[in-house]
């Protein structure tokens, strides 16, 4: 009973943050000086009907919302606008159509390009997701169980440098050491791979996706790895592990059946947690290695200003962290029995 | 009222700061961070003194100048433009602090204020600001820079701006748990009822208190800002009249310095960023240690060898029972150890015998040692507590030097331990039936998960507990199911021995009274030896058949309980015995004993009670009183009772 209270409201709570970034991404676009149509008509050369016409291409020629002005957030004396007309009305049932504009650079719905490019961010980071984490708690669990011998300052030493490397420096020193060491220098696959018998193509990808994976573990294991020292040392020393020791449990199985389930519950926080972080590694790390991801779209869009291409990749990155906050949530109510009763 | 005075203060020496910087200046960590980072400022502070070239000019540059490799005249080589990589790294360091510390600024500013008014007034104001928190906590932080800097000039002041402006919420929830706790403390209680105003309550006495804690994660925010700017930097969103680091590596990088291996030109500025994180990093770490330092240990880290000295045992000589003997502590005495004090003699020289069916009952205040010569028993006793002296006999075998997997054996199945405090001792996260039946899967020969859980239903069941609730975890139980599933799980291997370790403190009357009688019941069902520790003398008195009182970690006196109640000869107990009141004798004045038990890393010289004791002598604070015998089995340690 009070679980599924527990459920609902947290699934409230994301629906309510996933309406405030909608609200959030159509304004910003709007209401910031340097709007998108101002950009948009701003070339010297363009002549006004084609101006014109652009503009009522993208959209920009309605009113944002009922009775403002279509850039000023300013009420208009008498106002008879349509609601239906309106630039938030479209932009919100285009929304749920799955629609998020077009592109300004490349001329193709902005949906198209996600689409394609989701999958290879979700590849990317999962990989690097997986391996930091199991290296980070594995690492953090030797240095708590260890503590305080020279294991542990070593690991300690080691997260807190790997914690310091930014993501995308990281990047580019591997890169320069890869491409002086024949690997591939960005991408997803070589060009015409595509021709190529499957398992080639994947040994193809798997290349391209070392160093990449490399950084992200990199990046992200020191943290992991923290968390996870000082999660399990508060643990080890609750009197449960006492009482564990006092049954004649061994090390291991006081380790495996009483400590790191407890202790593994902050790690399911600090993932949620660390998705903003995670997103923001991708980003950089696609910049780098020009990972045809959703990070590599924000560097693109923001290079050549092709705003419906940030506001878009913005929202669906938005929109994924919540929803993943929302799922570690509910994982942690899963896990720990004592969220449930709250 | 004046010891919670003292209490309340902060443990901090004399001068605040001289006695902050000792410890600080102790810390390697800390002391590394910050040396790394004024050396920064220093650089970034006299950049234009410093600097050999003016990375603003272009006067003199040559096209053969582009990504010169390091030289006399180029320590760190020159870039894409044929500039001094050097000179720009100083520059940009005084940028990269710039923005760091200012965007930090604001988000603290913000964080901060929001989490003082949430934590403080709370109601409807710390549900508004906290759901708004949390809400931007999970947007991501980089895209949502990316979007307002690049909707906006990217001038040095608008990713101040904005970096301030989004980098606040941790802070905003750190500082809310810091006030929810200051709040609550006695003085702000006070300063609220004689009337002061939330002005001030928060200036004077909440403020002081958040304050070190918002050092802390200023340092924190510094170095996310430096990374936020310097990720920005290399999108191409930076400030193109500011040369910082991560605009050098996008020029670098955008501009051939990989195809043409100048590593310098990329190696150079990342360095610097490194450099000023890890500096951050490093002494907010330490900062944090000094101002909130933790017990860096835990019950897995491997315990302290036992030592053994030559000396003879000092052996009772006349038993107090005549059954078998299952456990025969001989002159037990333990240290705790640390590396820069002293060891603190907690135990020494304490020996008992217990038999079978017994109930000895162990008995002093806190602080006495008790606990710790219980856990000593099966070497439970962490990482700093050592035996020194004496053995634990249990099966022909001494517990305090056996291997690791013999003592594994014993532990539960031999000897098992009701905890105090069974809420902490239950883990969370398992339930009640599964704790349990791992201790039966651990020692005995049951095979098949059918019988376990019968042996589970069935020991459940001899506590008074139904066996429905086998499957429900510890917070879903009462305080008095929990301390009584405590005890079906120290029954549930049959051991010869029960240490019960204060079991009914933090109980309820009636519930204690229970868990007694349910102790003494079994004991007397299954033929247990019991070890009750307990403050409760009418406890004692009505269900022990022998007591051991212990004082500053000796014993004090040893003796069957009708010896100890009638007869005691060692003042503490007789001095226990006045603190109690006594139903058969309700008029009976109650007396205290003044003073507090002596501090084991303190111990006076001679006889430890002597500071406290009515009947003190010269000799008393001089030499330390042997434990005498008195006849049948009674010892105790003092030199009134010398001889007779």
């Amino acid at each position: 009973m009070s679980h599924y209270r527990y459920l609902l409201r947290k699934i409230g709570w994301s629906a309510f943050t996933i309406v405030f970034v909608i609200l959030l991404n159509f304004f910003l676009f709007r209401i910031l000086p340097g709007d998108p149509a101002r950009s948009l008509t701003k070339d010297p050369r363009m002549k006004q009907d084609a101006v014109e016409a652009l503009r009522v291409r993208f959209g920009l020629d309605k009113p944002i919302i009922n009775c403002f002005d279509s850039f000023t957030p300013v009420r208009i004396g008498s106002c008879s606008v349509n609601p239906l007309e309106t630039q938030f009305f479209i932009y919100v049932k285009n929304l749920f159509q799955g629609e998020f504009g077009i592109s300004y650079k490349t001329n193709r719905p902005v949906s198209d390009i996600l689409v394609e490019r989701l999958w290879n961010t979700i590849l990317l980071i999962g990989a690097g997701q997986i391996l930091s984490i199991i290296i980070g708690v594995v690492f953090g669990v030797f240095a708590a169980w260890k503590a305080r011998t020279s294991i542990d300052y070593g690991a300690l030493l080691t997260g807190l440098m790997a914690w310091s490397l930014p993501t995308f420096w990281l990047g580019i020193i591997l890169l320069f050491w890869g491409s002086n060491n024949g690997l591939p220098i960005g991408g997803k696959s070589t060009p015409g791979a595509s021709t190529y018998p499957l398992l080639f193509q994947i040994g193809d990808i798997a290349e391209h996706m070392l160093l990449p994976t490399l950084t992200y573990t990199i990046v992200f294991m020191g943290e992991y790895m923290l968390v996870m020292r000082s999660s399990l040392m508060d643990v080890l020393s609750e009197d449960y592990i006492l009482t564990a020791k006092a049954k004649g449990l061994s090390t291991f199985q006081i380790l495996k059946d009483h400590a790191l389930k407890n202790a593994m519950l902050p790690i399911v926080t600090i993932i949620a947690i660390n998705l903003g972080f995670t997103v923001a590694g991708a980003i950089q790390i696609e910049s780098v290695f020009s990972w045809p991801g959703l990070g590599g779209a924000i560097f693109e869009a923001v290079e050549s200003r092709d705003y419906p291409l940030l506001q878009g990749t913005f929202l669906l990155i938005a929109i994924s962290v919540v929803l993943a906050n929302l799922i570690a949530d509910l994982t942690y109510s899963y896990l720990d029995p004592r969220v449930q009763s709250e | 009222m004046a010891v919670q005075e003292l209490e309340l203060k902060p443990s901090v020496p004399s001068s605040p700061l001289v006695g902050f910087w000792k410890v600080f200046s102790r810390n390697r960590m800390a002391v590394v961070g910050l040396v790394m980072l004024v050396a920064l400022v220093i650089v970034a502070g006299f950049a234009d003194a410093i600097a050999p070239y003016d990375p603003k000019s272009y006067a003199g540059i040559q096209s053969s100048d582009i990504y010169n490799r390091p030289s006399a005249a180029h320590w760190f080589g020159t870039d894409d433009a044929g500039k001094d990589v050097f000179s720009s790294f100083m520059f940009g360091a005084r940028n990269s602090l710039i923005v760091g510390f200012f965007a930090a600024f604001i988000s603290i500013f913000i964080g901060g204020t929001i989490g003082v008014v949430a934590g403080y007034f709370g109601g409807r104001i710390e549900n508004f600001l906290m759901r708004f928190t949390d809400m931007m906590l999970v947007i991501p932080d980089l895209p949502l820079i990316v979007v307002f800097v690049s909707l906006t000039k990217p001038s040095l002041w608008n990713i101040i701006l904005v970096i301030g402006l989004l980098g606040w919420t941790t802070t905003a929830r750190i500082v809310r748990s810091q006030t929810l706790a200051v709040k609550s403390r006695k003085f702000v209680l006070r300063a609220r009822a004689i009337g002061a105003g939330n002005r001030h309550i928060i200036i004077n006495h909440i403020l002081p208190l958040v304050m070190p804690i918002l050092v802390v994660n200023a340092i924190l925010v510094i170095s996310l800002a430096i990374l936020s700017e310097s990720t920005l930097a290399f999108l191409g969103l930076s400030d193109p009249l500011a040369i910082s680091w991560g605009q050098m590596l996008n020029f670098a990088f955008g501009r051939g310095a990989m195809s043409v291996g100048a590593w310098w030109a990329l190696v150079v500025p990342g360095f610097g960023i490194v450099w000023v994180v890890l500096g951050l990093t490093l002494l907010g770490n330490g900062l944090e240690q000094v101002l909130n330092p933790r017990l860096e240990s835990h019950h897995l880290m491997p315990g302290k060898t036992t030592l053994r000295k030559e000396a003879g045992f000092h052996q009772l000589r006349k038993p107090l029972r005549d059954s078998p003997v299952v456990l025969d502590v001989q002159n037990l005495s333990i240290n705790y150890v640390s590396d820069d004090k002293p060891p603190a003699r907690a135990v020494e020289n304490v020996s008992f015998r217990l038999h079978e069916g017994e109930l000895m009952g162990l008995v002093g205040e806190s602080g006495c040692g008790k606990t710790t010569l219980m856990m000593s028993l099966t070497r439970l006793l962490g990482s700093s507590g050592q035996i020194v002296n004496g053995g634990v006999i249990f099966n022909n075998m001494d517990l305090a030097t056996v291997t690791e997997e013999e003592l594994a054996s014993i532990r539960w199945n031999g000897i098992s331990i009701v905890f105090q405090g069974a809420m902490n001792a239950l883990n969370p996260v398992r339930t009640v039936g599964d704790q349990i039946g791992e201790a039966i899967k651990k020692h005995l020969p049951i095979e098949t998960e059918k019988l376990v859980e019968e042996r589970v239903v069935e020991l459940l069941e001899l506590v008074g507990i139904a066996a429905h609730n086998k499957d429900r975890y510890p917070h879903q139980y009462s305080g008095g199911m929990r301390q009584r599933a405590m005890i079906a799980m120290a029954l549930a291997c049959a051991p010869q021995v029960v240490i019960a370790d204060e079991p009914t403190t933090a109980l309820d009357v009636m519930i204690q009274a229970q868990i007694l009688e349910l102790l003494n019941e079994l004991r007397k069902k299954l033929g247990l030896a019991i070890i009750f520790v307990t403050h409760d003398l009418g406890v004692v008195a009505e269900m022990c058949d022998s007591v051991l009182v212990m004082y500053g970690g000796v014993t004090a006196e040893y003796a069957d309980v009708d010896t100890i109640y009638n007869s005691p000869r060692h003042p503490y107990t007789q001095e226990l015995l006045k603190a109690f009141p006594d139903l058969s004798n309700p008029e009976k004045r109650l007396t205290s004993i003044p003073g507090y038990p002596p501090k084991l890393d303190a111990l006076p010289p001679g006889c430890r009670f002597a500071p406290r004791c009515p009947l003190a002598f010269e000799r008393c604070s001089e030499e330390t009183p042997d434990l005498h015998e008195l006849g049948n089995g009674h010892v105790a340690s003092c030199h009134l009772v010398e001889g007779s």
